[in-house]
């Protein structure tokens, strides 16, 4: 970290060779979208390593690179929620070329090759059950079991109350447990 | 002192899943049948979620990560 403060190109080269694989991992199963979980990723890196001599030591690098990146799903979250796409197209569509332009086009996605994949990696049960949960609660089980954060490191990175930490952490399991149980069922 | 009849806390069930629980309270677990059904669902989700795989993204990322980012000289000046 002290020599990519200096800046060395192949020190910051090292943190992103490091942090890429966790950073995208995170993004990819907020956002659910290979190609835009990627865009996000690269939006991160780039903030974190332009302002790399904001960096304040006493924080942990990774807390600091994945409050960014988590801030960059929950501010994409929030706006497609805001931006409901319709299967029948924007409601000021008036000609059918309207319609057409700002319709939902499932049937492109669900066959690409991209789609594919996605499929394939996000499609397993306990994939499924995790993109069920509320954003904030996905966050914190990521962090906590994937990443092995600690809650403390989690309030820190997410700036939440360590108590509503504990909260979002036990909720999301038994939310996971309940999906997972109903599948067995 | 935990009372040894009291139930496992969440936090205490995720200590047992990591192999950390006190023996005071493993002697509870022990004896428990509630506490062991509700510490086996939990260790079967835990097990789910730390078994995920991490994903790569694609190839030439960190190259066009470096290439849009200014990179500080040591005598302070920047480079694209």
């Amino acid at each position: 970290m002290a020599w990519a403060k200096q800046g060395h190109d192949a020190a910051f080269r090292e943190l992103v060779r490091r942090y890429e694989r966790p950073v995208f991992s995170l993004l990819y199963r907020m956002v659910r979208d290979r190609a835009l979980a990627e865009d996000l990723a690269q939006e991160t890196f780039i903030k974190v390593l332009n302002g790399i001599k904001s960096y304040r030591p006493e924080f942990k690098f990774s807390s600091w690179i994945f409050k960014i990146a988590n801030n960059a799903a929950i501010d994409h979250l929030r706006r497609k929620s805001i931006d409901t796409l319709s299967l029948d197209g924007a409601p000021s569509a008036e000609t059918p070329e309207q319609v057409r332009a700002t319709s939902l086009q499932l049937g492109d996605r669900a066959e690409s090759p991209l789609a594919e994949v996605e499929n394939r990696e996000l499609g397993t049960a306990i994939e499924r059950a995790i993109a069920r949960l509320r954003p904030e609660y996905r966050s914190c089980i990521l962090l906590r079991h994937v990443e092995g954060f600690s809650y403390e490191e989690i309030a820190e990175t997410l700036e939440l109350p360590l108590g509503t930490v504990k909260t979002y952490i036990h909720r999301a399991r038994n939310e996971l447990r309940g999906y997972l149980e109903d599948r067995r069922d | 002192m935990t009372d040894l009849t009291m139930h496992l806390t969440t936090d205490e069930i995720e200590l047992w899943a990591q192999g950390l629980l006190p023996a005071s309270r493993a002697i509870h677990l022990a004896d428990c049948s509630l506490c062991r059904v509700e510490a086996d669902r939990e260790r079967k989700v835990i097990l789910e979620l730390v078994q995920l795989p991490k994903f790569a993204p694609s190839a030439g990322f960190a190259d066009r990560v470096m290439a849009q980012v200014k990179v500080p000289t040591p005598s302070g000046d920047w480079t694209a």
